[in-house]
């Protein structure tokens, strides 16, 4: 059993925005709902689900990025909700993220080499020659070429860009990476490229991952264990391949039914899920997801269903699994 | 393929200068639609999928883009030969088309049910409410849920789902011969996603229409299609019944693809990156243009382009590539 | 896989590049050309105005005075006798020292408010605003009047009045640009790296939004010019006897009758500077952001 790197515990984060005119009304809008999961050293670990569930917003909190309102964040032992301005900078050289849009993560009026040397600057990580050299190392290691240190980054590709973003979060060796969508914005088979990357510095370097993705058969690639998250909560969690194979949670078989599979023998399987997904700023009572549920039971509607851990990491949140 | 062809598109070539030059974005393009028929184009982005489908509308902005040269045939006219105003009665009318975003293409400040039935009325000579009435029944045949009570809604009313049915029923209104999808399930959710792909199904059946599908996606491609064209850097590189293709992938680009998905309903330790990146149009390579990435290159590849041909023992299975397909080597 | 994707770029460097892309732009807009070279004239004849003239601005030859175009006097001697080319050429200098420098205080002063204001977002955000609306609704004008009848006429006040009237439209044109980057991933990545604030306004954020401040400086630059005249006109400028166009026209004003080139030698050349200004920064501005069009100081 290997340790934890990271536990996060009923974290919250209600969002509430002011709608309507001339009589605006105050709306919360529920964007995380105590949700709690856990990160073992190594381990790539996804969070799945629709827009709007809640999966980005996670991985922010984690980093801070967002203030969370109210639950637990341990990374190494440490408390992250605790932390002081210094505490959260030295922090921040361990947890790192990568962004979906390689359109808008990098500065359009910076040189990638001061891109990626100034965060080792001011960390004082290396200065000089030293420093010149990492920047060299890093777009070795993402496989880029050494003159793109001298461009600016509308010389490069979708592709090029992911690299150099990933190159930028491992300037001040992270142990944990938040990897919010990284391949979504990608054509295949550069969506391919980049996962390899990714696979092969956690390999290299140890890396854990936080990875946020609404493509099932990217998270059944690259993950160990997945969360499935909907409407800011997470409704079940266990590890990969099987959880994808044998899902019990009704919203993830419909996830995994609606997934597109390239074989035209599959299609029958193709299944369909009634209606819409609900806002987050009025969910449904009881289960969030009984509206749309085919299993939905009277008690569904009234109360939500609580946690269940049913071993092997496994665990649901679903009235089917009350016994 | 007793019948004739619903659309035969021949020889299509559609150009866009840049920086003065003329480059062809889509070159020699030859597929034919069969009557309910739906074909799949499928490739990267920019490999000229939604180019071929704005060349058949017409819709190439005129001050870059020109369709140099081909023949789109459509009910016994050539289309490039048209006017505009004869193009503008049969868009909508004959051929509609939907697209990506469903949240740009509607008008923010009008009704649906008004932007349903204006297509009904530039189209058709019937009254307004006559319009309203035949727009109310095309958005119960899209399965917008208790349409009468929505006909007077906003497009912001709507969620993006809903709205990508408001966009394939005004596209339907009409009954067109042809429907173009362009990527039409993109930017919504899985479970959405599967929801307009049946819809979608459904109405092509029920309206006994052909449908261009384009997507980028080989798992919905699998889902709808009848028959697959894939296309890099502005060529078919091969195409195939859909069974056919994704059972025997025989060009090594069509083959890479498919090794390049991560899959969900099995464990597949390996995943194969096809290296480099498409060459932008301006700088396309002599001979096959998948070449330079290419791992089963020889030296023809590099010196001629090869001729999309069928494949041994098949009438249906074409294939443009000197190694797997052609007579060379 | 190692360099995969990486195909070699474009040979030159970005930012020779972005040079190139700018040049071409204004090169478009053929105008701002007229006013980048109307202005290089200005300026090089205010820096050489001691080998431009060799009479001193303020040397009274009173059996001269009134004096029209000659061999000696150029556009002729106004009532103390005094040399116009000269006034006017020393005068360029004056004009144009006071109108950069209340520009270059305002453009400061105004970008870091503006960009506090629109990088911490919430109450400071409101009350800054405000304030700057406040200052806003005068007319830079009357603004400009009332600071300097409350502190009298002096060079410095008149700096301090003409900076006080421009800090509000640099605070608004640096606010709006750092409420929409500062949500971009980019910035969001700094963040996460634990940048501190002032490091991500000053070097990430700035570059940003500089060239759209640089445009509103180059329309200011022509109110500011016009403020200090109409401020030196009303005799709330600069002391006499120091050359300023604004003095000049004034002082020319009593004889307007009699000898109108007195004061329409300096007007034309207010008028040659606020022209030549507004051309660079129409041209400016549309190779910066297309969508500003309209947008004027003043």
């Amino acid at each position: 059993m290997t340790a934890d790197i990271l536990t996060v515990e009923g974290l919250r984060k209600f969002f509430t925005v002011k709608r309507g005119f001339p009589n605006p009304k105050t709306v919360t809008v529920r964007a995380l709902d105590g949700v709690s999961f856990t990160v073992k050293q190594g381990e790539a670990f996804g969070l799945v689900g629709e827009s709007g569930c809640g999966k980005s917003t996670a991985g922010r909190a984690v980093l801070r990025l967002i203030e969370p309102d109210a639950g637990t964040i341990r990374f190494a032992g440490q408390d992250v909700h605790a932390l002081d301005q210094s505490g959260l900078q030295a922090l921040r050289r361990k947890m790192q993220i990568v962004f979906q849009d390689p359109y808008a993560s990098l500065n359009p009026k910076r040189l990638i080499g001061k891109t990626l040397a100034e965060p080792m600057q001011v960390h004082g990580l290396a200065k000089g020659k030293d420093l010149d050299q990492r920047v060299a190392g890093l777009l070795a290691e993402v496989g880029l070429p050494q003159e793109a240190a001298r461009r600016y980054p509308h010389e490069f590709s979708g592709g090029q860009r992911q690299r150099i973003g990933i190159a930028r979060a491992l300037s001040v060796e992270p142990e944990l990476v938040i990897a919010d969508e990284p391949v979504s914005a990608l054509d295949v088979s550069i969506q391919a490229q980049v996962l390899l990357l990714l696979r092969g510095l956690q390999e290299k370097r140890g890396l854990s991952y936080v990875f946020v993705s609404h493509d099932l058969g990217v998270v059944r690639w690259f993950c160990q264990a997945v969360a499935v998250m909907y409407l800011g909560r997470i409704v079940e969690r266990g590890p990969l391949p099987r959880m994808f194979d044998e899902p019990l949670h009704p919203y993830t078989q419909a996830l995994r039914g609606a997934s597109p599979v390239p074989d035209p023998k599959a299609k029958v399987q193709m299944m369909r899920i009634e209606g819409e997904v609900p806002s987050a700023a009025n969910p449904p009572s009881g289960c969030h997801f009984h509206p749309r549920c085919p299993h939905a039971m009277e008690r569904c509607k009234a109360e939500y269903p609580a946690w269940k851990e049913l071993g092997q990491g496994r665990g649901v949140a679903c009235h089917l699994f009350d016994q | 393929m007793a019948e004739a062809p619903v659309l035969s598109v021949q020889g299509l070539t559609t150009e866009f200068r840049i920086g003065g030059q003329w480059h062809a974005a889509v070159r020699d393009m030859d597929f034919q639609l069969a009557r309910n028929e739906t074909l799949a184009l499928v490739g990267e982005s920019g490999c000229g999928k939604s180019i071929t489908a704005l060349s058949i509308m017409g819709l190439i902005p005129k001050a870059a883009g020109r369709v140099a040269r081909g023949r789109i045939e459509f009910e016994g006219r050539n289309l490039p030969d048209l006017d505009d105003l004869e193009m503008r009665k049969l868009r909508g009318d004959r051929i509609a088309m939907i697209f990506q975003e469903p949240m740009t293409s509607l008008n923010p400040v009008l009704t649906i049910g008004f932007q349903v039935a204006e297509v009904l009325r530039y189209h058709r000579d019937i009254s307004a409410s006559e319009a309203r009435e035949k727009a109310l029944a095309i958005l119960e045949e899209v399965k917008i849920p208790s349409a009468r009570q929505r006909l007077d809604d906003y497009p912001h009313q709507f969620s993006g789902g809903m709205r990508q049915r408001v966009m394939i029923a005004m596209a339907l209104a009409c009954q067109p011969q042809v429907l173009l999808a362009d990527e039409p399930t993109t930017a919504l959710d899985v479970t959405i996603q599967a929801q307009v792909l049946v819809l979608l199904a459904e109405l092509k059946q029920r309206f006994g229409m052909s449908m261009i599908f384009i997507s980028h996606n080989l798992g919905v491609v699998a889902t709808i299609a009848d028959r697959v064209a894939v296309m890099y850097a502005g060529e078919i590189v091969e195409t195939a019944p859909v069974g056919e293709l994704f059972d025997r992938p025989t060009h090594p680009y069509t083959e890479a693809l498919m090794r390049s998905i991560p899959r969900v309903d099995r464990t597949s330790a390996e995943l194969f990156a096809i290296p480099g990146q498409v060459p932008p149009i301006s700088r396309m390579p002599q001979g096959c243009r998948y070449a330079p990435r290419c791992g089963l290159k020889q030296a023809i590849c590099e010196q001629q382009s090869p001729p999309l041909e069928p494949l041994q023992g098949t009438a249906t299975h074409f294939a443009r590539c000197w190694v797997r397909a052609g007579g060379a080597a | 896989m190692s360099a995969a994707d990486a195909t070699a770029p474009a040979q030159d460097g970005g930012r020779a590049r972005a040079m190139r892309q700018m040049l071409r732009a204004l090169n478009a807009n053929k105008t701002s050309w007229v006013g980048i070279v109307t202005m290089a004239v200005v300026i090089l004849i205010a820096i050489l105005a001691p080998v431009l003239t060799s009479h001193d601005p303020l040397e009274q030859n009173i059996l001269d005075k009134l004096k029209g175009p000659s061999a000696e006097y150029v556009l002729g001697t106004d009532s103390y006798g005094r040399d116009i080319w000269a006034r006017l050429v020393y005068g360029a200098q004056i004009s144009l020292w006071i109108g950069t420098v209340s520009i270059a205080i305002a453009m400061i002063i105004g970008s870091i408010i503006g960009m506090i204001a629109g990088y911490f977002g919430g109450k400071l955000d409101l009350v800054i605003m405000q304030a700057m609306d406040v200052l806003l609704s005068f007319p830079s004008l009357i603004l400009g009047l009332m600071v300097v009848a409350m502190l009298g006429p002096s060079i410095g006040n008149l700096i301090f009045a003409i900076a006080l009237t421009a800090i509000p439209p640099f605070a608004r044109i640096a606010r709006a640009p750092t409420v929409s980057v500062k949500e971009r991933d980019y910035i969001e990545a700094c963040r996460a790296l634990g940048y501190s604030h002032p490091r991500i306004l000053v070097v990430h954020i700035l570059p940003n939004i500089f060239p759209e401040i640089l445009v509103m400086g180059s329309l200011w630059l022509a109110t500011a010019i016009r403020v200090e005249a109409s401020l030196s006109f009303i005799g709330l400028g600069v002391r006499p006897p120091t050359p300023t166009w604004g003095g000049m026209i004034r002082e020319g004003f009593e004889h307007i009758l009699d000898s109108a080139w007195l004061s329409i030698a300096p007007s034309i050349a207010i008028l040659i500077v606020v022209f030549a200004l507004n051309m660079i920064g129409d041209g400016l501005r549309d190779v910066v952001d297309p969508k500003l069009k309209g947008e004027r100081g003043g």
